[in-house]
């Protein structure tokens, strides 16, 4: 993330969560907070617990971003923002926590014609190949709730669709047939039967380490005897640091009603 | 074969939950955002380093990347990094672990420093790193942090050990590992109990002293990558000094260590300047010095203490206050003193108190006024420091005292002071203490340590990653004392003063015959003669010598190699 685009995406969160961007500089930005947002970003329970206890007059913060340091004009004090710090991060999380599940009408312009929306289930993955190194992949998949069509790219596609949270007039949703229960089951196959076409070698090479590992450290143990308690922990150690595994975890998703031209 | 596949299952019970209650939904934007950051922090690929992206403060040099790259792509996430001193171990296993944080593979982990690194490693963790790194005060932290930098004599002791076996860590740093060489040792115990998923031990000196020792080290990182105990010990013996003996063991132990050489980094190192000043004493202080001496002559006194002689002769070279100090201390520690004891220090006292001035303190005072720039004055006497404080002051340049005993955070505050306020700062002693002073490139070594690894600490300081100058060091050494002795006779015919650092930890840990202390005390304290005491010397320089040639050609090979 380049630091003009980590800029714009603070202006964008903070819009989003109906914060209001009192200064936009060169360099930087100072918003006004909130409460809610000073609540989910500035850890300070004790306040306002405080406050609501006894009733005193809120006063949630002003923040100041530096964006870019080699710009910002000399006087602007604030918190140094990059890809690296920990702040940003906070918002990455806040950004997921607040966005996980979603429920959107497409907004046609069909006027006095009743308009049918099609429901779709869109889950958002990423896909995670574990063995002592790691690697993602990111999945957009979008299932047909009538037809059961199933499309990739699906977060992509939507970009194109002007998209609204209440249902638009002289529209009506067409109701599921299949369920969002086993709509998901199917993108979970869908995305298993993917996987596992997928080369693997990864993994053996890693069983492979794991193996060679296991070896010298029974060699190692071979001289005693009895039970030994750190054979048993390096043992586990070793299968925590090799055993290959792939992990299946949500970005976001939710139910989009589109038109049949939409996808 | 097949790879188990694990599906996150709470975000859709949460979703159908949703439904059913008709909200509350996210929205737009804040999906789409979501998405746009996740596509950011995806890793598509098994190798590479991600960390350098998150760091914009740091520049890491190549060879740091390199090890990092090393570590984790072809040693799996186990080494022993053994730098020479100086090129950044720390900034390597800081590379290292963020490179598995990104990736998700480590969040729990536990970092066992020497107790006087503590506060260090968790600032440079925070600061550097952005690793919220916590410094271990209370035994919840154990539980409760991810990050928890801490000694191991604390960790070993309860209630801390048992906690610590409790927790699952997916990597232990351990820095100084050389101390855990000996696998009868409580702490040796204590690590090899821990799980190690990752483990990274760093060592300053490098391990190829004994190798039994080497053998307690990498076993403790990778039990069995050197055969079992007695398997090791039937093919390689015992008491074998070197590991370059055997090649097949060098290549062994070479697969689980990484040791960056000054010489292999291509980084340029500015050069040293050495001078020696040799000073005549007033007639006053040679009085004092030669009192001391006659000490020798004086029956009881040798047999007493050699030692006690020899440091009341090396601090009449430093400061009267010093040895005053040393004197009043005898007078205060002696039980049932007799009067003859008396007598002999009351008489060491008025000839201190004769001396009127510092020959050493005034030359020191003309050099500083000449260099006009910032001057580290080491000295070993904290009672010359003072005085030297105390004269500086007089002549009105601004000066701050260093000691190693001071806590982290008011040396920071020295430091700075000596960065932005005084001319002068005056250290007694230079540690292993991390503190980097490489805005100052002249040194005054205003008395000399006997031990040459104190001095390269010395030298250390300035002489590092950062330095843009050449270094000038000025040596002071009173004519005709066992100072002069020790300059002249050892550091110059050694030429310490022009080695980089690190070769010369090498060349000690080659000769492996001791003391080097120790066998100055018994040349000065033991010699009849001055003849005899030249030819002593001369044996301890060529023995140095021999050892410099070894390693030489050692390096020779190993270029060879490569």
């Amino acid at each position: 993330m380049q630091q003009l685009e980590i800029h714009n995406f603070l202006i964008r969160y903070f819009q989003a969560n109906e914060c209001e961007i009192t200064e936009n500089g060169p360099g930087y930005l100072t918003v006004q907070l909130t409460i809610e947002m000073d609540k989910e970003l500035m850890n300070r329970p004790f306040y306002w617990h405080y406050l609501e206890k006894t009733g005193g007059i809120p006063n949630p913060m002003k923040l100041t971003f530096i964006t870019n340091p080699q710009m910002v004009p000399e006087h602007i004090k604030g918190e140094t923002i990059h890809f690296g710090s920990p702040r940003l991060h906070q918002i990455f999380e806040s950004t997921k926590k607040l966005s996980s599940y979603i429920r959107l009408y497409e907004n046609h312009n069909n006027v006095n014609l009743q308009t049918p929306l099609m429901p779709w289930l869109c889950m958002n993955v990423k896909v995670s190949y574990q063995c002592d190194r790691k690697r993602d992949i990111y999945k957009s998949i979008g299932l047909q709730l009538i037809n059961g069509q199933m499309v990739e790219d699906f977060h992509d596609r939507l970009q194109e669709v002007h998209l609204t949270p209440k249902i638009p007039d002289y529209s009506f949703t067409l109701s599921p047939l299949v369920k969002p229960k086993s709509g998901m089951a199917r993108i979970e196959n869908y995305l298993r039967a993917m996987i596992e076409q997928d080369d693997h070698s990864w993994a053996d090479e890693a069983r492979k380490r794991w193996e060679q590992d296991l070896r010298l450290l029974e060699h190692f143990y071979e001289d005693v005897e009895e039970e030994n308690e750190n054979y048993e922990t390096e043992k586990k150690a070793l299968q925590e640091q090799y055993e290959p595994k792939i992990n299946i975890s949500f970005i976001n998703g939710g139910l989009f009603y589109l038109t049949d031209k939409a996808v | 074969m097949t790879v188990t596949i694990e599906f996150d299952s709470s975000w859709q019970d949460e979703f159908i939950h949703r439904i059913e209650n008709d909200g509350p939904w996210g929205s737009w934007e804040l999906f789409k955002l979501a998405v746009g950051v996740e596509k950011h922090l995806v890793i598509p690929e098994f190798e590479g380093l991600q960390a350098p992206k998150h760091l914009p403060n740091l520049t890491p040099l190549p060879h740091q990347l390199e090890t990092a790259k090393q570590v984790i792509e072809n040693m799996n996430g186990k080494a022993i990094l053994a730098d020479e001193v100086g090129l950044g171990k720390t900034i390597e296993a800081g590379l290292i672990l963020k490179e598995y944080m990104i990736r998700g593979l480590v969040k729990k982990v536990l970092i066992l420093v020497p107790a006087s690194l503590v506060t260090q490693w968790s600032f440079e963790l925070n600061s550097k790193f952005f690793i919220p790194a916590v410094s271990q005060r209370k035994s919840y932290v154990w539980e409760q942090c991810d990050v928890v930098v801490s000694s191991i004599d604390t960790a070993k002791r309860e209630p801390h050990r048992e906690i610590i076996n409790k927790q699952d860590y997916d990597l232990i740093i351990i820095d100084e590992a050389h101390k855990l060489k000996n696998n009868k040792t409580k702490n040796y115990e204590f690590v090899q109990n821990l799980k190690k998923k990752f483990c990274l031990l760093l060592t300053a000196t490098p391990i190829q002293n004994r190798i039994e020792e080497i053998f307690n080290l990498v076993s403790l990182l990778k039990p069995g990558h050197l055969g079992s105990e007695t398997a090791f010990f039937d093919k390689y013996k015992r008491d074998a000094r070197s590991l370059n003996d055997n090649e097949h063991l060098k290549e062994l132990v070479n697969k689980v260590m990484i040791r960056n050489r000054r010489a292999d980094t291509g980084i340029e190192w500015t050069k040293r300047h050495v001078e020696t000043i040799t000073i005549e004493f007033t007639p006053q202080e040679k009085e004092l010095y030669e009192a001391i001496t006659d000490l020798k002559s004086e029956g009881d006194w040798v047999q007493a203490s050699s030692f006690s002689v020899m440091t009341l002769q090396r601090e009449a070279c430093s400061s009267r206050e010093s040895v005053f100090y040393t004197l009043k201390n005898m007078l205060q520690k002696k039980e049932n003193p007799t009067k003859a004891f008396e007598d002999q220090i009351q008489y060491l006292i008025t000839k201190v108190e004769a001396v009127q001035t510092n020959s050493k303190a005034e030359k020191a005072l003309e050099l500083i006024k000449k260099i006009d720039d910032k001057v580290i004055i080491f000295t070993e006497y904290r009672a010359t420091q003072m005085y030297l404080q105390w004269y500086l002051k007089q002549h009105g340049i601004s000066s701050v005292p260093f000691r190693g005993g001071f806590k982290r955070g008011k040396k920071d505050w020295m430091r700075e002071l000596f960065q932005n306020r005084a001319q002068v700062l005056i250290a007694t002693e230079a540690g292993g203490e991390g503190i980097n002073l490489q805005f100052c490139n002249h040194i005054i070594n205003f008395d000399l340590p006997w031990n040459p690894m104190r001095l390269e600490q010395r030298i250390g300081r300035i002489h590092r990653l950062g330095q843009e100058k050449d270094v000038m060091i000025y040596n002071f050494a009173i004519k005709n004392t066992v100072e002069d002795h020790i300059l002249k006779l050892l550091y110059e015919k050694i030429e310490l003063f022009e080695k980089v650092i690190g070769d010369l930890d090498d060349i000690l840990t080659k000769l492996d015959f001791g003391n080097i202390e120790d066998h100055l005390i018994d040349i000065f304290g033991q010699s009849c003669s001055e003849g005899e005491m030249r030819i002593k010397m001369e044996n301890l320089t060529s023995m140095i010598d021999l050892a410099k040639d070894m390693q030489k050609e050692d390096s020779h090979a190993a270029a060879g190699n490569s």
